[in-house]
Parts: structure tokens; sequence; C-alpha cells
């Protein structure tokens, strides 16, 4: 089973959801794995209150030139997308290693066998931390200006499938580019966290099209419910046929234990019941989780 | 000159106080407003556009697409796509998610029947220019659910602007950048001449601030601190404390605000909606900065 929390834009609450979503799924008996594959800004360490750990560089691969073995036909340039290789004049081929995506293309190119000899490069990393709360979490965590995270979003949630226990719970970034399609994909269920603002609710339509041109099925959870027109969200839930799961009102209990990095569903709050609310609704339509 | 907002990741605020200060700096200067969030654009939202004057399609992102009837099922696509984009569907055929493709080309090249694997270029999304009932000309621009690339059509908001500069003989490009430190901010940020960065005081925002600002580094551009939200959490001395060490001047602070929430379903800056909240004078004071120091 895998289930991911995404939202269409950046700052409406979704990493607070998630959290609090994976710590009350846990305490309910769920055998979870947490993947934070936000890899250009990973930020539910800060929110578990955790220091990643076990820290695993992602290499990639990027061509490296025999120029004694080379013939200049500049093949190499011609087939890779990324204009990542530059010829000189006379068709000596350079690389500039920042647009490289390592896919490999020039390599399948190269007609001279040992021209493109085999380089790597590191792009990021990847963690798995263990939490107090029961479950690991996975993060990826592209290098500063590094161009593409599409392969640390590949390589992170690799890593997540290869230890995880249980459901596979994932945090997306923001947004619905292809690397958010990549994180959700081969989900059993999407939860959109959405904002009743005219932003938010812009897009909450992106992403609800997302869910339906994937095939998952897709629950919206309202943040800040009583800030703007909620009626809205629930219309366009309505037209993509997404059930709207939970309503969290604006509360400054949930912005201090965000501050904190303590999850407030741990907590005494009233707060803390939603989560744990949308947590049993979770587990009722997996069947009981696995 | 180039000026560029950023924060390292959105919810920090960053295109609501980027729409207050290209409100109250119009009167004094000449520029055009770049929304390079091609991901959830809503520069335009809160400058209260409606109607956009021109518009063209991207027509860039490629994907692959695999011809059925050719495909003799070997499978080596399957196995060769760097980003695992190729599955296969209830009637064994071979397929690519179009929504996760990279267009890389790299299953083009591997499959074994010729013709049998096309690139195809597909719309990845659209570019859009309006003139703001303030006055000044903004360009943004908004991805297609599941495309890549989105650097490119900032990349190309970014061209347009530029033209836009020249033909109406502007003097500055203010770009409001998108969240994250990928292509689109290292888009955004390539070419401008200072970067105002906007964080609020969290571990959280803190760390995606200072990813960002390495990326600025990289460029060697002077760069700007603007704290939203500054009284949330008052014991956290970490944003000052980076902005010291590195030398970022520290342009102002902005308290939290219903005011700025409220101004944001108004759908107009707040500093226009309600110029007498604490969040719109610390605004202003902000803008009357980077008027002295950074625009002259
Ligand atoms: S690996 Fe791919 S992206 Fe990198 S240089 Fe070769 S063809 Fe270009
Ligand atoms: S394809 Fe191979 S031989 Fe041709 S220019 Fe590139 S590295 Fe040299
Ligand atoms: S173009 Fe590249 S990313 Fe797309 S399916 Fe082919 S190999 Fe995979
Ligand atoms: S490599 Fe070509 S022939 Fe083989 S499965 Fe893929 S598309 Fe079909």
């Amino acid at each position: 089973m895998q289930i991911a929390v995404s939202g269409g834009k950046g700052g409406t609450g979704k990493s607070t959801v998630a959290v609090n979503l994976a710590v009350a799924l846990k305490k309910l008996g769920t055998e979870l794995t947490f993947a934070d594959l936000d890899v250009e800004a990973p930020n539910d360490h800060l929110l578990l209150g955790v220091e990643l750990a076990n820290e695993e560089p992602v290499m990639q691969f990027m061509p490296r030139f025999d120029y004694s073995k080379c013939i200049k036909c500049r093949k190499c340039a011609e087939v890779c997308e990324e204009h990542a290789i530059i010829t000189m004049r006379d068709g000596t081929p350079f690389l500039m290693p920042n647009l490289c995506s390592g896919c490999r293309a020039c390599e399948i190119v190269c007609p001279v066998s040992g021209a493109i000899l085999e380089g790597q490069r590191l792009i990021g990393h990847t963690y798995v931390t263990k939490t107090p709360y029961g479950f690991t979490l996975v993060t990826g965590k592209l290098m500063e200006g590094e161009e593409r995270s599409m392969p640390l979003v590949v390589a992170a949630k690799k890593k997540a499938q290869a230890i995880r226990e249980g459901l596979l719970f994932i945090d997306t970034a923001a947004g619905t580019g292809n690397t958010v399609s990549k994180a959700i994909e081969f989900s059993d269920l999407l939860i959109a966290v959405t904002e009743p603002t005219p932003l938010g609710i812009h897009d909450t339509e992106l992403i609800l099209e997302l869910g339906k041109l994937m095939g998952i099925p897709t629950w919206v959870v309202i943040n800040r419910a009583d800030l703007g027109e909620k009626e809205k969200v629930h219309g366009l839930a309505r037209k993509y046929g997404a059930d709207v799961v939970a309503e969290i009102p604006y509360s400054e209990n949930i912005v201090r234990s965000y501050v904190e990095g303590k999850p407030i569903v741990l907590t005494g709050y009233p707060e803390a019941e939603i989560f744990t609310g949308l947590a049993k609704k979770v587990l009722e339509s997996l069947g009981g989780g696995e | 000159m180039q000026i560029a907002i950023a924060s390292g990741k959105g919810g920090v605020g960053k295109s609501t106080i980027t729409a207050s200060l290209l409100y109250l700096l119009k009167d004094r200067y000449s520029f055009v407003a770049v929304d390079a969030d091609a991901e959830a654009p809503n520069l335009g939202l809160l400058l209260g556009v409606t109607e956009w004057e021109e518009e063209r399609e991207h027509i860039g992102a490629k994907v692959a697409r695999i011809n059925t009837e050719s495909c003799v099922r070997c499978g080596i696509c399957y196995e060769r796509c760097p980003y695992g984009c190729i599955y296969i569907d209830d009637d064994g055929n071979y397929v690519v998610n179009e929504l996760t493709c990279e267009g890389c080309n790299v299953c083009g090249l591997v499959c074994p029947v010729a013709g049998t694997i096309n690139l195809e270029e597909v719309r990845s999304g659209i570019i859009r220019k309006t003139t703001t009932k303030y006055g000044f000309p903004l360009i943004s621009a908004q991805l297609d659910v599941g495309k890549p690339e989105s650097g490119k059509l900032v990349t190309e908001e970014k061209e347009w602007a530029s033209k836009l500069m020249k033909e109406l003989n502007l003097e500055h490009m203010i770009v409001d950048s998108a969240a994250g430190i990928g292509c689109q901010v290292i888009a955004s940020l390539g070419g401008a001449d200072v970067a105002i960065l906007i964080a609020e005081p969290t571990p959280a925002s803190l760390s995606d601030v200072q990813r960002a600002y390495k990326v600025v580094q990289h460029f060697r551009e002077p760069a700007y601190l603007i704290i939203n939200k500054a009284d949330i959490n008052p014991g956290f001395r970490g944003l000052h404390e980076w902005a010291e060490r590195e030398g970022i001047p520290i342009l102002g602070e902005i308290p939290y605000d219903r005011t700025i929430p409220e101004s944001m379903v108004m759908l107009r800056p707040v500093v226009e909606a309600f110029p007498n909240s604490r969040a719109s004078e610390a605004i202003r004071k902000i803008a009357e900065r980077i008027a002295e120091e950074i625009l002259g």
C-alpha cells in the first residue's frame, strides 16, 4: 500500500498534515515508512524534530571523454536532450556537468567503444532516519545548484521502497510537475491538502487534475478552512469525484507545534482529534492497512 | 536592473510581499514584473489580473511515445529508461507514462525496431502577458500538469520580459522566483543583479532559504533578507545569526498580521487593502530601503 500527500502550492500545510497523519497512523498500530520526496526543500525531519542520519551519496552517471579514442563525430552532443555536451569547432566534445541528467543517451550512441568512460557525479543525498515515533523517515535532498530533481526523487523513492515496512507514506514537493507525478506514482490514495483562498483553489484544481490523470483515488483536506471560501473547494472536489475528508481550522496551536517541531497529534489539544480521525478514515479505506 | 525575490520554498509569503512591493514602487520606477513560479503562479491573482492580453503556448517539452503496432515487446526500453517511466499495461503493451517521462530519448535509442519509439514535442505550458490595473506589465507562466522543464518556461518568460523592457523603455525587471532550488529557481536567479530572500523564523524556512542562498552565491549576486511573520517564534534567532554570519543585510521584519491572509482573499496587495495595518507599515519601510539601497 502506498499513500501520497500533496498540495498544489507551497505553504498550504501539506507537511504538517503529512507528519501528523503519519504519527497518527503509527499510533493506531499501522506499520509504515515515511518518505520525504520534496527533494528541493525537505523539511519533514524538522517538523518531526529529528536530525537526518545515515547519509548516503546519490551518484549519477556523467560521461567522461577519452580524447585519445574520440573521433569527434559529435553524435553524443547531437543526442543529448539536455544540451549538456558542447563541441568545439573541430568536434571535440565537452561536458557541462550541471546540465547532465545522467541518462546515458550519449554513451549509447557513441560509435567508438571506450571513447565515453563512466564518470560519476554527486547530485544529492538520501537519509534514513529512525524517528522516536516508531517509523523510519527516508529523505531525499538535492544538492544546491543542481538543475534536475527527478533523479533524486527516483533514488529516494527506491531507497524507501527497499527498506519499507508496511505502508509507504509519501510527502511530495509542491506543484504539479513531473517530479510530483513520479513521487505519487503507484499510490493507492492521494491526499491533496488545500486552502480555501483563491490561490489555494486555483492550485487545488491542478492537483485534482493530476490525480485524475494518474487514476489515483483522491481525497481533499482543507487547511485553514475558516479563511476563505471553502464551498468552492467542495465544489471542485465534487467535480473531480474527490471526497473532502477533513477540515482543519486556522489554529495557533498548529502554528506553534509546527514551529517547535512537535507533532500536534501527540498533544492534548483539540486539533489532535482531527488527525486521529483522518488516520482512522485512511485505515478504513485501505481495509485496515497492511 | 534585474531583481529576483526568492525563498527556497513556497508558503512564506513571498508573492504577497512581492505584490505589495510592486504596488509601492510603481509610481517611482518603471518595471516589468515576472511571476516565475510556473508550477503555482499566483502573482497575477494577487494583483487582481483577470484577463491576459497575449498568450503563447510553450511547445518544447518532449515525451516518448511507443507505437504498439510495431513494438515486438522485447522490454529493452522498459529495462533502460533511467527514470522508470515505461510500464506494461493490462494488454501487455509497453507504454510510456507521459506524466513522468523526462524526454531523454534513451528508450528510442535502445529500441531495436526502428521507428517504434518517437520523441514528440508536446505543449509544456503557457506564458502570458498583461498590463496590471496598476499600470506595469506582468508576465506569468503556467506549467501543464505532469510536464517536465519548468525551467525552460521561466527562461522564456524572462526573454519576453527583456524584450518588453526594451520596447517600453523600462528600467527594471522584478522576478518572483519559483519555490525550491531546481531548474526553475536557477532560471529565476540566473542573470539577476540582486536577490532578495524572504524567510520566516522557523527551522524549516531557515533551511530552505539557506539552500536558495547557495544558488544565489553560485551566481555571485548580492543578497538581502526580509523576515516575514517575524513574531511567530520569538525565541528563534537562527535567521539573524545566519544573516550576520553571511553578511546579508536584513531589509526589514514584517509581523504576523491577519490582514495579510485577508488581503489575499480579497486579491489585493495588503498595502493597498489595509494601508494602516502593522504588516503594511513594515512593508512600506522595506520598500523605502529597497528604493534607497538597491534601486537608487
Ligand atoms: S548522460 Fe544524458 S544528459 Fe548527460 S551528457 Fe549524456 S546524453 Fe547528455
Ligand atoms: S559520440 Fe563518441 S566519438 Fe563521437 S564525439 Fe562523442 S565521444 Fe567522440
Ligand atoms: S524518453 Fe527517457 S524518460 Fe521518457 S520513457 Fe524514454 S527513456 Fe524514459
Ligand atoms: S524496446 Fe521497442 S520493441 Fe522493445 S518493448 Fe520497447 S518499444 Fe517495444
